[in-house]
């Protein structure tokens, strides 16, 4: 399989978290035999119920931290820490404040040690790719959430990694924002060919964007089912929404999604042990 | 009176930034208006002032206050234009501005650097963390004795005071402000591949910055009060001395002429800190 421009091989990741009332500490298992290959260029959704450990996943691949067990490869080549082949998105944007909406596209060229005047062509190349082209000189405090997201996504492209990771990114973003920014994202995708695994709670969002979805099962996660997405709801000339085959596909994600959903309250996690383990990925991340 | 309600009065005395927007907005509108609005403006900006000075003015002439103990504003005045031409004044002046500046930027070498080694790296922060509270909690003046019984009653232990109590203002400002950055920005920057020079260069740094200067700018009112009180007990200049010195020669225009040169340096340094620090962070939201 040369094809897979992302392989997950049996990847397991736990976080140590404190025992309960100081008691000893315990593993917590966040993702358990994660077994997925996502191709050269493609699409690929991931859905599953929240605390499924999909932002985990991400982390993995970022080279942020590391599997506990298995390996994650990147055309056939284990991921040793994070680096420029993979770009992130965040729900939350990540811009730095301090940085107009260019020098915010210009951090990682930057980081890559390239010439002010290459970074900035590049920047504005991007910032047009986006659609913001005259909003170079602005602060992100000055953009509105889908500019800022525009920005960020605008800013993991222009150093053109060969994986866009993308956790939730249209998330905090109101309904009409978002529905122009997914086919912004698509016209992107199809515009430079990228890979993009991205990340989504939204059934939908997974549908209307993936050419596969990904279905993870409740905690700890695992890859459930992948459905194939048929090939005319990325048509982008037609509503895809009011498509027959769009209704067919949303429910069989619905349904795979929707025993994990009642799995994952059934068990949901007590507000403290939540807590102690958003401390303890903390720890593994700073 | 701690250093945070210090820099509130200095804030009030000098006006918020808010007061100077409407100030310069209403400035242009008076412009075209007329001159009697114009003096509406800065009347009603600074009425309070002109009221305390029209009382300090007229309180002792009409006799309500013994005039030995507070001489007219205007008297005041002329005894420091008298200082000023003998060259005293600037002697006193320069040295207490001397000794406030380079205790200040010495402190400020110092410390900042220091405080984000201590945040960044948290086995150095908890090192450091029991010895920092018992020195912060040690009030400088009380100290005074101690450096001057070490260093003597030259610059070096007045110096030394200035340095002393800008640190713990600095420290902890520097700590806090290194501990807040947002744990996003720095994996934002980790996945495009920052080394942790980068990192602490592009990141750390400007995103601490706001912080930072807020400790900077209590070291500035805490460097004044402790320069002040250490010229008065031991020292042959300096503003503290002259209003100590004065103070003891019955020269009382003399010494509310000094107690007047502390506030005005005092304000010019706080102004001096806002204009630079509204440069070093023009990217911030203005806060309404």
């Amino acid at each position: 399989m040369s094809i897979a421009k992302i392989r997950f091989e049996h990847v397991r990741k736990e976080f140590l978290v404190r025992g309960k009332d100081g008691g000893p500490a315990q593993s917590f298992t966040a993702l358990d035999d994660i077994t997925l290959d996502v191709r050269a260029g493609e699409f690929l959704a991931l859905v599953g119920p929240s605390g499924c450990g999909k932002s985990t996943l991400l982390d993995l691949l970022g080279g942020l931290t590391t599997p506990s067990s298995g390996r994650i490869l990147l055309d056939g080549k284990a991921i040793e820490g994070p680096a420029r082949d993979r770009g992130i998105v965040f729900q939350q944007y990540a811009l730095f404040p301090w940085r107009t909406a260019a020098q915010n596209i210009e951090f990682g060229l930057d980081i890559a040690g390239l010439k002010a005047r290459e970074r900035r062509e590049r920047a504005l190349h991007y910032l047009d790719l986006v659609g913001l082209s005259g909003f170079a000189d602005r602060y992100p405090h000055e953009l509105s959430g889908g500019m800022k997201q525009r920005v960020a996504i605008a800013r993991s492209l222009a150093y053109d990694p060969e994986v866009l990771l993308m956790d939730e990114p249209f998330a905090a973003l109101d309904a009409q924002t978002r529905e122009t920014l997914q086919g912004e994202l698509l016209r992107i995708w199809r515009s430079t060919g990228k890979t993009i695994l991205f990340i989504t709670h939204g059934i939908d969002e997974a549908v209307v964007l993936g050419q596969r979805v990904a279905v993870m099962t409740s905690r700890p996660g695992r890859i459930k089912q992948i459905v194939d997405i048929p090939a005319e709801l990325h048509s982008e000339t037609e509503d895809v929404r009011s498509l027959p085959e769009f209704g067919h596909a949303r429910h069989e994600v619905w349904s795979l999604l929707r025993d994990e959903v009642l799995k994952a309250q059934g068990a949901e996690v007590p507000a403290s042990e939540r807590e102690r383990v958003a401390k303890a990925k903390e720890l593994v991340h700073v | 009176m701690s250093n945070l309600e210090i820099l509130t009065l200095l804030e009030l005395a000098e006006g918020s930034p808010k007061d100077r927007a409407a100030l310069r907005g209403g400035a242009i509108t008076a412009a075209t208006g007329g001159i009697v609005r114009w003096f509406g403006i800065i009347g009603q900006r600074s009425l309070l002032l002109l009221v305390f000075l029209a009382v300090w003015e007229t309180a002792p002439r009409l006799g309500m206050i013994d005039v030995t103990f507070l001489p007219p504003f205007s008297e005041v005045i002329a005894a420091g234009w008298q200082l000023a031409q003998s060259g005293e004044l600037y002697d006193d002046v320069g040295a207490s501005l001397l000794r406030a500046l380079s205790g200040f930027l010495i402190a400020i070498v110092l410390f900042v650097p220091l405080g984000v080694l201590t945040g960044w790296y948290a086995r150095l922060g908890n090192l450091l963390n029991q010895t920092i509270e018992i020195a912060r909690n040690t009030a400088p003046l009380a100290l005074l004795p101690v450096f001057i019984l070490l260093l003597g009653i030259g610059e070096l232990s007045k110096v030394t005071m200035v340095v002393y109590s800008c640190a713990w203002p600095l420290l902890l400002n520097t700590i806090a402000a290194v501990r807040q950055v947002d744990p996003l920005l720095i994996k934002s920057a980790r996945t495009m591949g920052a080394t942790p020079s980068q990192l602490f260069r592009k990141v750390i740094l400007p995103a601490s910055l706001p912080t930072i200067f807020v400790g900077i700018r209590l070291a500035s009112a805490s460097a004044m009060l402790v320069l002040v009180a250490s010229e008065m007990v031991g020292a042959k200049s300096g503003l503290g001395y002259l209003i100590i010195n004065s103070q003891y020669s019955f020269l009382i225009p003399q010494m509310y002429f000094g107690i007047l040169g502390i506030t005005v340096i005092g304000l010019a340094f706080n102004a001096i800190l806002e204009a630079l620090e509204r440069r070093l962070t023009r990217w911030k939201a203005p806060a309404v």
